[in-house]
């Protein structure tokens, strides 16, 4: 006896169920789905033989929303989509609005500088959520502390830059919102320092941990065909073999100037893209130092032209011109001229891009992301068959999905 | 807010992809009319663009013939490349592709890269374009049964129902303007009851209904002039209250 999986029934467990045969509502409100996430999951026994992931309940119009704030507020918004890395997201929608304006190739090199360094932060920052929670399904709650410990001070580092700790909204159209604080490079230096015998412990916690491998290795196998046609992009795309990275085949904001190499894994499952995010971190810290090396000559951090950066503080006492230029960008934002342009960066889960349209006006006619957990979510559908619905924990995890990004 | 959503006059361009300015960027842009965008599309699958990074949607009301664009972002990766060398930069193409509103209608492509799947999903959802050919057609981020192609411009910002209603004008709000405390209650509406509360300690001297007005127009403050009497001390609680109401 078999029936139709009703596709989408909410506030329900068990859905079905025959002699050996379940349908099993996993979600939306389950800790080990890593938001609002529901999978209706068919299995026989305890083997999956369809999974359909349904998404949408953390929807809150975010591009509908920007379209309806001027150039400089729609990042507020922006930042609020991918929350674990908001940076990133601001960074990708300013260069593209700056791209649009025709003031790319003008932007300092300190405020590029300081947009790797919070950039690749953020990287590690994100990496630790991953880490830490993902170990929480596994059984392993001693990573967890350690991991977040890690990204407190990372996140302390963001409140010391733009105020805030989890959206700082630092990153502005040509440049940033202020220089960088005093007392902020020793923190750095902090950082960096404690890092590598952090990491040393979390690899000594996790990665060797026999029973994490046991749950990870030979799990959720994704091979390079799958994630092309998938379109997966990030460390998953590159546990299976495929380096690539945005920031090395379109570089931005001055990657070029730095050493680091892209980690990749050729096993395809969830211990590959465990290792690879590992491995991640450990590059992006290796650029935090280079940058570092460079902050400590002062300079520009924004571009001169009071049309779209506002004037320093200092002269809008003294001059007129300041003055309207503050007042201007404040209540009526600047007007981009009108296009559309495509710009893609290296989040930490792959490839985000924003698709931004101007029609001359101060507000985005159109915002579009490409938002790479959505699309590394969606091959869910794919991997899950024949795994053991215990596994799929495992397999959620791995893939590291943001809901405030797949839903927006 | 209509005002934020239609365009000033003059400045604006009605269909900005056209009018592009010209930006170093490393892609090939194709717009094609939908007749011909699966073959298109078959055409650079069949080339290498093994990826589809991106369906997209964008409203362009009043453009003529073709209100909408669905946007493919297309990406060039050989499955064999194995080193940063290999991959290079890989080629990018962005497909445009111009659909009615009347029939709003675009061929599938999730048979060439099923990752169009929930990209699909969402431009139908959110713009009312419809695949024709799509395995599971339905909404995905707003409910099942809902209403309305949120991301087309001329769909209300704050909902259709909130819409509906008028938005109360600044000087109704204000409890300043209306005369009324921040508690919701008039100002002559709490001085009764200040009254009424002091009217219930009648059994000692000075706490009539007369001296609690009095002192109710004078928040947390006591009757000036002298020692605090007990009757003024029992009065103490009372105004209290008050200061609570009025905060």
């Amino acid at each position: 006896m078999t029936t139709a999986i009703p596709e989408s029934s909410y506030s329900v467990d068990v859905v079905e169920r025959s002699a050996n045969r379940m349908v099993l509502s996993m979600g939306p409100q389950h800790p080990s789905t890593h938001g609002v996430l529901q999978i209706i999951t068919e299995i026989e026994g305890e083997i999956v033989t369809k999974a359909s992931p349904e998404i949408g309940y953390l929807h809150t119009g975010i591009e509908k929303s920007a379209e309806n704030l001027f150039w400089s507020q729609a990042s507020t918004v922006i930042e609020r989509m991918d929350y674990l890395s908001p940076l990133t997201n601001a960074l990708c929608y300013y260069l593209a609005v700056e791209k649009l304006l025709g003031i790319d190739a003008q932007i300092p090199p300190r405020a590029q500088q300081v947009r790797v360094l919070l950039c690749e932060l953020s990287r590690i920052a994100s990496h630790c959520v991953w880490l830490g929670t993902g170990g929480i399904d596994l059984g392993a709650l001693t990573g967890f502390f350690y991991c977040f410990d890690l990204r407190e001070r990372i996140l302390d580092l963001f409140e010391a830059s733009g105020g805030a700790r989890m959206h700082p909204n630092y990153i502005r159209v040509g440049g940033l919102g202020r220089d960088l604080p005093s007392g902020f490079l020793e923190k750095l230096d902090g950082v960096i320092a404690m890092y590598e015998p952090r990491m040393r412990d979390v690899r000594r916690l996790l990665q060797k941990n026999p029973i994490l491998q046991d749950r990870m290795i030979d799990v959720g196998i994704i091979s390079a065909d799958d994630a092309l046609a998938w379109s997966l992009t990030g460390p998953t795309l590159r546990a299976t073999g495929i380096p690539y990275d945005v920031r090395r085949a379109f570089p931005y904001s001055g990657y070029e100037e730095y050493e680091f190499d892209v980690p990749t894994r050729t096993e395809g499952d969830a211990y590959a893209r465990f290792l690879v995010r590992l491995d991640e971190m450990d590059e992006a810290m290796r650029i935090v130092r280079q940058v570092r090396k460079k902050l400590d000559t002062p300079g520009a951090w924004q571009i001169a032209d009071t049309k779209f950066a506002p004037p320093p503080k200092e002269t809008i006492a003294l001059s007129m011109e300041a003055l309207i230029h503050h007042f201007k960008l404040v209540s009526e934002s600047f007007r981009v001229p009108p296009g559309d342009v495509y710009q893609p960066v290296e989040g930490p889960r792959g490839e985000l891009g924003y698709y931004v349209v101007s029609n001359g006006d101060n507000r985005p006619w159109r915002v579009r992301t490409r938002p790479p957990s959505m699309y590394n979510l969606q091959v869910l559908k794919k991997i899950a068959i024949g795994e053991l619905i215990a596994d799929m924990v495992v397999m959620i995890g791995s893939l590291d999905p943001v809901f405030g990004e797949v839903d927006r | 807010m209509p005002s934020s959503q239609t365009p000033p006059a003059g400045a604006t361009a009605l269909d900005p992809t056209a009018v592009r300015p010209d930006i170093a960027d490393v892609v090939r842009i194709i717009r094609v009319v939908p007749a011909a965008l699966r073959a298109t599309l078959e055409e650079l699958k069949g080339e290498g663009f093994s990826m589809l990074l991106d369906v997209g949607g964008a409203d362009y009301p009043g453009r003529e013939p073709a209100r909408f664009d669905v946007v493919y972002h297309l990406l060039r990766i050989e499955r064999t490349a194995t080193t940063l060398a290999q991959v290079g930069a890989p080629d990018r193409v962005r497909v445009l592709c111009a659909v009615g509103e009347s029939d709003p209608v675009l061929p599938t492509v999730t048979d060439l890269w099923p990752s169009a799947d929930w990209a699909e999903r969402e431009v139908y959802d959110l713009f009312g374009v419809r695949f024709d050919g799509h395995p599971d057609l339905r909404r995905i981020q707003m409910p099942d049964d809902w209403q309305g192609y949120p991301l087309r411009k001329d769909y209300p910002l704050r909902g259709p129902a909130l819409e509906r209603t008028p938005r109360p004008s600044f000087a109704l709000k204000s409890n300043v303007a209306a005369g009324t405390p921040a508690s919701g209650k008039t100002a002559a509406a709490l001085q009764r009851q200040i009254a009424q509360a002091r009217g219930n300690n009648s059994f000692m001297p000075g706490s009539g209904p007369a001296a609690a007005a009095q002192s109710g127009s004078q928040p947390g403050g006591t009757v000036s002039g002298g020692a605090a009497t007990p009757g003024q001390l029992a009065q103490q609680p009372v105004n209290l209250k008050t200061e609570d109401n009025k905060s």
